[in-house]
C-alpha cells in the first residue's frame, strides 16, 4: 500500500461511502430533496426577476404633454424626464403617432375620427429602470412645465412589485430551511459512519493521530455526497425545467403580457455554482459536527 | 521519565479512583502496576496517556509536565509511547503490515522510512511471513505481537501495556513477556499493569501495587504478593 496523503484521503473517503451504503443513500437522497426544493424556487425566483426586469421595460407610464405646447418646449420637456434618476428612456410620440395609434385601434370605424384631428396631445413613453421608483419619478414630472397628466397602470405594477418581493422573502427563507435540514441529515448520516468506526478511531488517536487526521476522510465523504447529489440535481432540475418551461411558453397567457421566460442555460450556471459551494459547504459543516463527539478519546 | 506528584483523580460519578499517589519510573526501567480490579492500575495508566486528567498533582513524562497539557499537544505526547492493549485493537480490515505502516503514516514518516522500518519490527517480533495476512487469519498471541510490532514501530521511548497477556493462554503470554524483556534491555521503558501473579514473581521487577487507588507498596524486585502482606 502506497501513502500518500491525497490519495489516502479519497481511498477512504470513498470507502466509507462504500462501506455504509444505505447511510450514503439515505444522505444521498435527502440532499437531493432539499437541493431539488431550493432549485425550483431559485429558478421561480430567477424567472420573476426577468419579468420583472421586461415589465419594466415594457410598462412605464405615459407623460401626456399640453396640447399648446410648442416643439421646442417638448424637446425640452423630453430632455427634462430623461435626467431623471431612475429614467430608462423616454420617447415622444408626437400628435400624429397619437392619432394613427387611435385610428389603428378603431380600424373600420375610422371615418368617426375626421374633424378630431387635433384633439389627440403629444405623448413621452417613460420606461424606468426600477419600478419601485414609480411614484417618485411620476411626482417629479408632474412638477414640470407642460405636463397636463400621467397615466401608468399603478395597480398592475403594484402587484407586481408584491409579488417579487414576496417570492424574493420565500425563497431566502425555504433556503435557510433547507440548509439546516440537509445539514442535520448529512451529520446524522457521518454519526453512523464515525459511530461504527469509533474503535478504529480510538485506535487512531491511541496512536497519536491528531484530530484533524482523523477528520480528513470524513470530511472528504461529506463533499464526495455533496457532488453527487449536486450533479444528480441539475440534471433533474434541467430536464424538468425544459418540459415546463415549453408548456407555459406555448400557452398564451405569456404570449399576452409580451414577456419570455429564461431557458436552462441561462439558469445553469447559476444553479451549478450555487449547487457546488452548497453541497461542499453542507459536506464539511455536515461531517464536522458529527464528528465533535468522537474525538474526545 | 514517569513521575507522579501527589496524583489524585477522582471521577465525575464521585469515585475517587486514584489517591494522593507518587512514584518515579527512570528510564530504561521495567515496572509491573498491580492490584485488583477496579484498584485503579487502568486510570494510572489513562492518566499516562493522558486520556484522563488529574484532579490534583503533577505527572511529569520525559521531563515535561503533562497537566496542563493542550488538548491539541496530546497526540504528540503519545507518540513518544507505544500503548498494548489486553484485547489487541487492531484495524480487520487492514493486513498485519498495513496495520503497523498505518501507524508510521499517521506521524507523517516518509514512504521510504515506513519501506524500510516495517519489515524490520516485524522480523524482531518475528511476523515476517506473516505480514500479508488480516488479524482475523492470527492467534491471539501473534496478534498482540502485531500490536506490539504497532506499538514500536515509531522507535518510542516507552511502551504502555494494560494487561498485555489478559486474553492469552500461558505460553503464549510468556512470548509475549519475553519480547517485552527484550524491549526493555534495548533501552525501551516498559510499564506494564496486570494481574498475572505467576508472571510478575517469575519477572523479578520493580512492582507498584495500588489498591483502592492507593499505592500500598513499590518494591524494586518483588513479587506479585510481598511478604510483608
Amino acid at each position: 500500500m502506497r501513502y500518500n496523503s491525497f490519495t489516502y484521503l479519497l481511498s477512504e473517503g470513498f470507502r466509507n461511502l462504500f462501506k455504509n451504503k444505505k447511510a450514503t443513500m439515505s444522505s444521498l437522497v435527502t440532499m437531493i430533496c432539499a437541493m431539488f426544493l431550493f432549485g425550483i424556487f431559485f429558478a421561480i425566483g430567477e424567472n420573476v426577476n426577468t419579468i420583472m426586469e421586461q415589465v419594466n421595460m415594457a410598462q412605464g407610464m405615459e407623460v401626456f404633454i399640453d396640447i399648446d405646447a410648442t416643439d421646442e418646449e417638448i424637446s425640452e420637456l423630453g430632455n427634462k424626464i430623461r435626467s431623471l434618476g431612475g429614467v430608462n428612456s423616454a420617447t415622444l410620440k408626437t400628435k400624429q403617432e397619437a392619432l394613427d395609434s387611435v385610428k389603428d385601434e378603431l380600424k373600420d370605424f375610422q371615418t368617426l375620427l375626421e374633424g378630431f384631428e387635433g384633439v389627440f396631445p403629444a405623448s413621452y413613453i417613460v420606461t424606468l429602470t426600477d419600478l419601485n421608483l414609480s411614484e417618485q419619478v411620476k411626482s417629479e414630472i408632474l412638477q414640470m412645465e407642460n405636463v397636463d397628466e400621467i397615466m401608468s397602470s399603478d395597480q398592475t405594477i403594484e402587484l407586481l412589485i408584491k409579488i417579487a418581493n414576496g417570492v424574493r422573502v420565500a425563497i431566502a427563507v425555504i433556503f435557510v430551511l433547507l440548509i439546516i435540514i440537509a445539514i442535520t441529515i448529512i451529520s446524522n448520516t457521518i454519526k453512523l459512519t464515525v459511530h461504527a468506526r469509533r474503535k478504529e478511531i480510538s485506535i487512531m488517536k491511541y496512536v497519536g493521530a491528531t484530530n484533524s487526521f482523523i477528520r480528513g476522510p470524513f470530511i472528504v465523504e461529506g463533499i464526495i455526497i455533496g457532488i453527487i447529489a449536486a450533479l444528480i440535481t441539475v440534471c433533474i432540475v434541467g430536464v424538468l425545467y425544459n418540459v415546463i418551461i415549453e408548456k407555459i411558453e406555448s400557452s398564451m397567457i405569456l404570449q399576452q403580457m409580451q414577456v419570455s421566460l429564461l431557458q436552462f442555460q441561462d439558469l445553469s450556471r447559476y444553479i451549478l455554482i450555487v449547487y457546488a459551494v452548497l453541497g461542499i459547504g453542507i459536506g464539511i459543516v455536515g461531517s464536522s459536527i458529527s464528528m465533535r463527539k468522537y474525538l474526545e478519546v | 521519565m514517569i513521575e507522579f506528584k501527589n496524583v489524585t483523580k477522582i471521577y465525575s460519578t464521585g469515585t475517587e479512583a486514584v489517591h494522593n499517589a507518587s512514584f518515579t519510573i527512570e528510564k530504561g526501567e521495567f515496572a509491573f502496576l498491580v492490584g485488583s480490579s477496579g484498584s485503579g492500575k487502568s486510570t494510572l495508566i489513562k492518566l499516562i496517556l493522558k486520556e484522563e486528567e488529574a484532579n490534583k498533582g503533577n505527572i511529569i513524562i520525559n521531563g515535561k509536565d503533562i497537566t496542563f497539557l493542550k488538548p491539541k499537544r496530546v497526540p504528540f505526547l503519545r507518540r513518544s509511547m507505544g500503548v498494548v492493549f489486553q484485547d489487541f485493537r487492531l484495524l480487520p480490515d487492514k493486513t498485519v503490515y498495513e496495520n503497523v505502516a498505518f501507524a508510521m503514516y499517521i506521524v507523517k514518516a516518509t514512504p521510504r522510512h515506513i519501506r524500510r522500518q516495517v519489515p524490520m519490527v516485524l522480523s524482531l517480533v518475528g511476523l515476517s511471513n506473516k505480514a500479508k495476512c488480516y488479524p482475523n487469519e492470527l492467534s491471539g498471541g501473534e496478534q498482540q505481537r502485531v500490536a506490539l510490532a504497532r506499538a514500536l514501530v515509531n522507535n518510542p521511548t516507552m511502551i504502555i501495556a494494560d494487561e498485555p497477556t489478559g486474553n492469552l493462554d500461558p505460553v503464549t503470554a510468556w512470548d509475549i513477556m519475553n519480547l517485552l524483556n527484550e524491549i526493555n534491555a534495548r533501552g525501551t521503558t516498559v510499564v506494564m499493569a496486570t494481574h498475572a501473579q505467576d508472571i510478575v514473581d517469575k519477572m523479578k521487577k520493580r512492582v507498584i501495587q495500588i489498591d483502592k487507588g492507593i499505592i500500598v507498596r513499590d518494591d524494586k524486585k518483588g513479587g506479585y504478593n510481598s511478604e510483608i502482606q
